[in-house]
């Protein structure tokens, strides 16, 4: 039973008008994980279908119960080993990422956008203040690896760039 | 919110040994523990024990563990009810008080208020005054040496220069004769600057045979204040406590109820909440004690009084935190026994205790009855420049000063460690020492004891 572009947005209306921090959904191929982020809007993260017996079910986390289902991840954001020709982007300060200027405009880069060294390719804001912050190198965006609005430790891996070869035109 | 629903996720602002004991309680309570990390400390013990670390900043601790926004936003992005400031870094910082309450995160600590009234080292002065309880002869703000000089002219030399805003012995210069009163002056305001940045420096009779005994205190928001009886933390270098011990084995009953006492009413004067301790001067010649400073926070040598008393003091915290009583009255507590701790630190003890960091090879941390060792050391472990030099404390208990003092050799004989310099050789020195076994140390006894030891090396 596919879900219709629909259904997902009413299911996140659901959730986001609930009391609910994070829902869990597993209908048929689809898992949908919902996390309440930074500024309180259901952000859906989708995972890749599992093969699983297709059985709907539904696990709610309340926010009255247990933390625990809710806890983040175990290790700090990892220091992943990035791959070569690839230039990885990291948060300069501890804080919550956003992808565009301001709600509702455009994401400063898409995956496939060309940049430059200066080109700013996102946001890291903590308590108000807001930091810019630049390619570093020119190349192409071949990935953003976290979702607008969550919170990026210091160091962590925001954007992948994969890097122009050295005399390559503009 | 807390109140209906306790503290379930707690954020730890703080590294090191003070981590790893707070995540402790944490388990022990049953609460998730976040602690916050910078760069260099990925690696760290507390990193690996806590539900989740998060990186906050790199090395210097300016951008990481005092990095208030960072702390703040970390906490709040991992859904942390409340903050723990362990000791040092953000303990004592009323701004940080006032951040955490602004962004509903409960704050492991006392009120930012009673914290500025008794981190105003002079202001704490008056508020024991006005109580009637006795304090170092002192004075009121010196802004100028002319004013110093008139202060150790009415005082009596020889006198102390210290920052009001201060503490760990930085800002503070003994003063034997007028002469000396300039420089010591401008370098004691020059430090306090750099060190609080704040130079404004009061002066007070210094006391040549002093021991240095504080008083811990634990209240709730309930309105119960309790203390857990004395700590003697004589045994120091440069104003930094290299060993403590309780109960002090110098004072008797008469005045330890009356430190005690005074404690609790200055405590209470300033609805103190959470734990703290109330530090005084007994002077050995005279018998007489005198209000020294507050501390608003959990302090490196709390292990002492836990031993002798059989309480957890960092789950009181929690729990005080949280919203809920303490678990003990004043008539439930009892002391038992002697405890006695020695700091040990990455430190080479023959070249002035020059910092030694560098990587753990070997460490085998003594283990027995009555033995206990607070570390966030591990085989492998690089202790880092950027912090300060504790890797451990040992922590002994025995049913009476002796049997600790032996059970204290012996595990610091058994104590193994290599790759780095350690303290271990310079503890067992004092431990051995008669004026230690004894109580003829004072709060000077280590340098005196060390200057002579280096004259006669050089005669």
């Amino acid at each position: 039973m596919p879900l219709t572009h629909d259904d997902v947005v009413r299911i996140l209306k659901i959730i986001d008008e609930s009391d609910y921090d994070e829902v869990h959904i597993e209908m048929g191929d689809v898992k949908l994980h919902l996390r309440k982020g930074a500024d309180n809007e259901a952000v859906p993260i989708e995972r890749p279908a599992a093969t699983r017996a297709p059985q709907p079910s539904l696990t709610e986390t309340p926010r009255t119960e247990s933390a625990a289902v809710s806890a983040p991840p175990k290790k700090a954001a990892p220091d992943e080993p990035v791959a070569e020709g690839l230039v990885a982007i990291r948060a300069p300060m501890l804080g919550t990422f956003y992808r565009a200027p301001s709600p509702g405009e455009k994401p400063f880069v898409e995956v496939g956008d060309k940049v430059q060294p200066d080109s700013t390719v996102c946001l890291v804001e903590v308590m108000k203040l807001f930091h810019s912050v630049k390619a570093g190198a020119a190349g192409t965006v071949t990935k953003i690896l976290v979702e607008n609005g969550s919170m990026v430790e210091y160091g962590q891996v925001l954007l992948l760039i994969e890097q122009e070869a050295v005399g390559g035109g503009k | 919110m807390t109140d209906k629903h306790g503290i379930k996720r707690l954020f730890i602002a703080n590294r090191g040994e003070i981590a790893v004991r707070i995540i402790r309680a944490c388990r022990k309570l049953g609460i998730e523990a976040v602690v916050a990390i910078s760069e260099a400390d990925r690696h760290t013990l507390a990193a690996r024990m806590a539900d989740r670390a998060v990186c906050i900043g790199p090395a210097p601790a300016s951008q990481s563990y005092l990095n208030m926004p960072a702390v703040v936003v970390a906490a709040k992005g991992t859904h942390c009810d409340a903050i723990h400031p362990g000791y040092g870094f953000l303990a004592e910082r009323a701004a940080f008080v006032r951040l955490c309450v602004e962004q509903d995160l409960v704050f492991v600590g006392p009120s930012a208020r009673a914290m500025e009234e008794m981190g105003d080292k002079l202001r704490a002065r008056r508020i024991a005054e006005d109580l009637k309880i006795p304090t170092v002869p002192g004075s009121d703000h010196v802004r100028t040496v002319k004013e110093a000089l008139a202060a150790g002219e009415r005082l009596g030399y020889p006198v102390l220069i210290k920052a009001s805003a201060g503490g760990g012995g930085r800002g503070m210069r003994i003063v034997r004769a007028p002469q000396e009163a300039m420089d010591a002056f401008d370098s004691a305001s020059a430090e306090a600057r750099a060190a609080f940045g704040d130079p404004t420096l009061y002066i007070e009779r210094y006391i040549e045979r002093a021991r240095h005994i504080e008083i811990q205190v634990i209240g709730d928001r309930h309105g119960n204040l309790v203390h857990l009886g004395e700590r003697d933390c004589s045994t120091q270098r440069r104003h930094q406590k290299l060993i403590e011990e309780a109960p002090s084995p110098v004072i008797d009953s008469q005045v330890r109820s009356s430190m005690a006492r005074a404690a609790i009413e200055l405590a209470s004067h300033v609805g103190y909440t959470s734990a703290g301790t109330v530090e005084f001067i007994y002077d050995l010649d005279s018998g007489n004690f005198y209000f020294l400073e507050m501390n608003t926070r959990i302090q490196v040598e709390h292990p002492v009084t836990e031993l002798i008393t059989g309480i957890d003091l960092v789950a009181e915290q929690i729990r005080v935190a949280a919203g809920e009583p303490l678990s003990v009255a004043q008539s439930d507590i009892e002391a038992h026994g002697h405890a006695i701790e020695c700091r040990i630190n990455a430190e080479l003890p023959d070249q002035d205790f020059m910092p030694a960091p560098g990587t753990i090879v070997r460490w085998e941390p003594p283990v027995g009855d009555g033995i206990r060792v607070d570390t966030h050391c591990y085989p492998g472990y690089f202790v880092p420049p950027f912090y300060d030099s504790m890797i451990a404390k040992l922590i002994v208990h025995g049913r009476d000063r002796g049997t600790a003092i032996a059970k204290m050799t012996e595990a610091l004989d058994s104590f193994r460690v290599e790759g780095l310099g350690t303290t271990i050789p310079f503890h067992r020195s004092v431990l051995r020492h008669p004026d230690f076994q004894e109580n003829r140390v004072t709060t000077r006894w280590v340098e005196q004891e060390l200057s002579a030891r280096s004259k006669a090396g050089r005669s």
